[in-house]
């Protein structure tokens, strides 16, 4: 499960950013990769289409300071996917 | 005050993405009037519109673009791009400052407002794409225009239904004579040719099912059509001191409204802008020789300005050269004031009548000349342009020829 998720976050990121898909890691830093806060939104958009999960507003735009890199994101989908199936 | 003239138009519509594509079969009155191919029609009564072909938005745009980009507000960009890059500007300093964008549009971004609506009414969708709100805006194509073009000047949209983008360019118009701005790019831009737009529209019952034939004992409704155009407007002194190409002068702008009613047009209201835009040119209505009409082929509509052209005009209506060429183009809607000016100034500048096409028998209610299905080669030196709109909001525009 954890590795599909990696792997779809990985993707969405890579579409928005334009960049390769072999050069999005769980390292890659999403400020220096050129993801500004109206990006984030599409990404967010995104993700929750995909998940099907709902990231709630406060974990939205660059003031989220979690949000750093891409395995940040992948962890913060983890945790809401996981919310949502005990809920 | 300063005098205006227009340096540069483009536009795109069913008859091609082009001014050129525009004007040579507006000129030979090709219909681009078809079958709707945007959807499936399964069921409607009205099953023709003048769409946009061979359109393709991923090969125009980028693909993250699109993303914030209504078909609607993709028309007005290509149109725009086309004039300015015709009239010979780049924008920058205070050139840019001094420029102003006014774009009209009857609706805005309506694919994306019904597409979106469409999935949370009725397939469950949870939640709507970010940009669904900057992409739907009837404003949008303004920004797009200002941000693609680099112009910094003042900027809006206007909305008056059929008359959106004659206030577009009147309010340029006011805009340049009043010395807030050197340059405009204005027009209109429309795209609802969608499922429930259509629909709405066949509800009011002024809908063709075949084809547009204006002032004919046979017409039977409107057509739809889809696009936008733009001109680029320069103060004389302005396009003068950059040797800038012209095309004509834009010499009179009459607005009025009816206060009557939502549908019915009123011959009143109508007259009351033809006269006002004489008024603002300082013509005598022997004047004009070619009047681009409003001319929808609705039964209401036709003898209605029929007989606000004679009110205007008297014993020289008859010497007066009428057609609509929105049997051509269809009624482009919040475009249709720019399409037919440009199509007003290509009359002015091919000393050409364009024709009124489908035409088959005279209705003895519209008594006119309308240039019945074949172009007319005369001579032009003042043309008017009509806009009459849903709600009787009333736009009327002259332009002449610029030869001193």
């Amino acid at each position: 499960m954890s590795e599909s998720v990696s792997d779809a976050v990985l993707n969405i990121l890579a579409k928005h950013t334009e960049l390769d898909r072999d050069k999005v890691t769980p390292d890659t830093p999403l400020q220096l990769s050129g993801v500004d806060s109206l990006m984030m939104v599409e990404i967010i958009f995104d993700l929750e289409e995909h998940f099907d999960i709902s990231i709630p507003d406060e974990m939205l735009g660059m003031q989220n300071q979690k949000l750093e890199t891409a395995a940040d994101v992948v962890l913060l989908v983890e945790e809401l996917i996981q919310k949502q199936q005990t809920a | 005050m300063s005098r205006i003239v227009i340096t540069g138009m483009g536009c795109i519509s069913s008859l091609g993405h082009t001014c050129k594509d525009f004007s040579s079969k507006l000129m030979k009155g090709v219909s681009g009037i078809g079958p709707i191919t945007l959807f499936d029609t399964t069921g409607f009564r009205v099953k023709v519109a003048a769409e946009v072909k061979d359109y393709d938005e991923l090969r125009l745009f980028p693909e993250k673009q699109l993303s914030k980009l209504d078909r609607y507000a993709q028309f007005a960009l290509i149109a725009s791009r086309e004039a300015v890059a015709d009239a010979g500007l780049e924008f920058s300093g205070p050139l840019a400052e001094r420029t102003a964008v006014v774009h009209g549009t009857g609706i805005g971004g309506q694919t994306t407002q019904e597409l979106n609506y469409f999935k949370v009414y009725t397939q469950g969708m949870k939640r709507l794409h970010p940009f669904t709100v900057p992409k739907l805006i009837p404003s949008a194509g303004a920004s797009w225009i200002s941000m693609d073009l680099g112009i910094t000047g003042p900027a809006f949209a206007t909305t008056s239904a059929c008359s959106s983008a004659g206030h577009a360019i009147g309010m340029s118009m006011l805009m340049l004579r009043s010395g807030i701005a050197d340059v405009a790019v204005t027009g209109g831009s429309e795209a609802l040719i969608t499922y429930g737009t259509i629909k709405a529209w066949e509800g009011l019952r002024v809908m063709s099912n075949d084809t547009c034939r204006p002032f004919s004992l046979q017409r039977n409704g409107m057509v739809i059509g889809e696009g936008a155009g733009t001109i680029v407007l320069e103060t004389l002194d302005h396009a003068r001191a950059r040797g800038a190409a012209i095309y004509g002068e834009v010499t009179g702008l009459g607005m009025s409204s009816d206060a009557h009613d939502m549908l019915q047009p009123l011959d009143k209201g109508a007259a009351a802008a033809m006269q006002a835009a004489l008024s603002d040119a300082g013509l005598a209505p022997e004047s004009i020789a070619y009047i681009n009409a409003h001319g929808t082929g609705t039964p209401q509509n036709d003898p209605t300005e029929t007989r606000a052209i004679r009110q205007v005009f008297g014993s020289h209506a008859d010497k007066l050269v009428v057609s609509s060429t929105k049997s051509i183009h269809g009624h482009t809607l919040g475009a249709a004031s720019a399409l037919e000016a440009i199509a007003t100034v290509l009359a002015l500048n091919e000393q050409k009548a364009p024709p009124t096409a489908n035409f088959q028998d005279p209705d003895p209610q519209c008594d006119l000349d309308y240039v019945p299905n074949t172009a007319r080669p005369m001579p032009i030196t003042h043309a008017m342009s009509n806009s009459f709109a849903f709600g009787g909001l009333n736009t009327v525009l002259v332009f002449s020829r610029c030869n001193d």
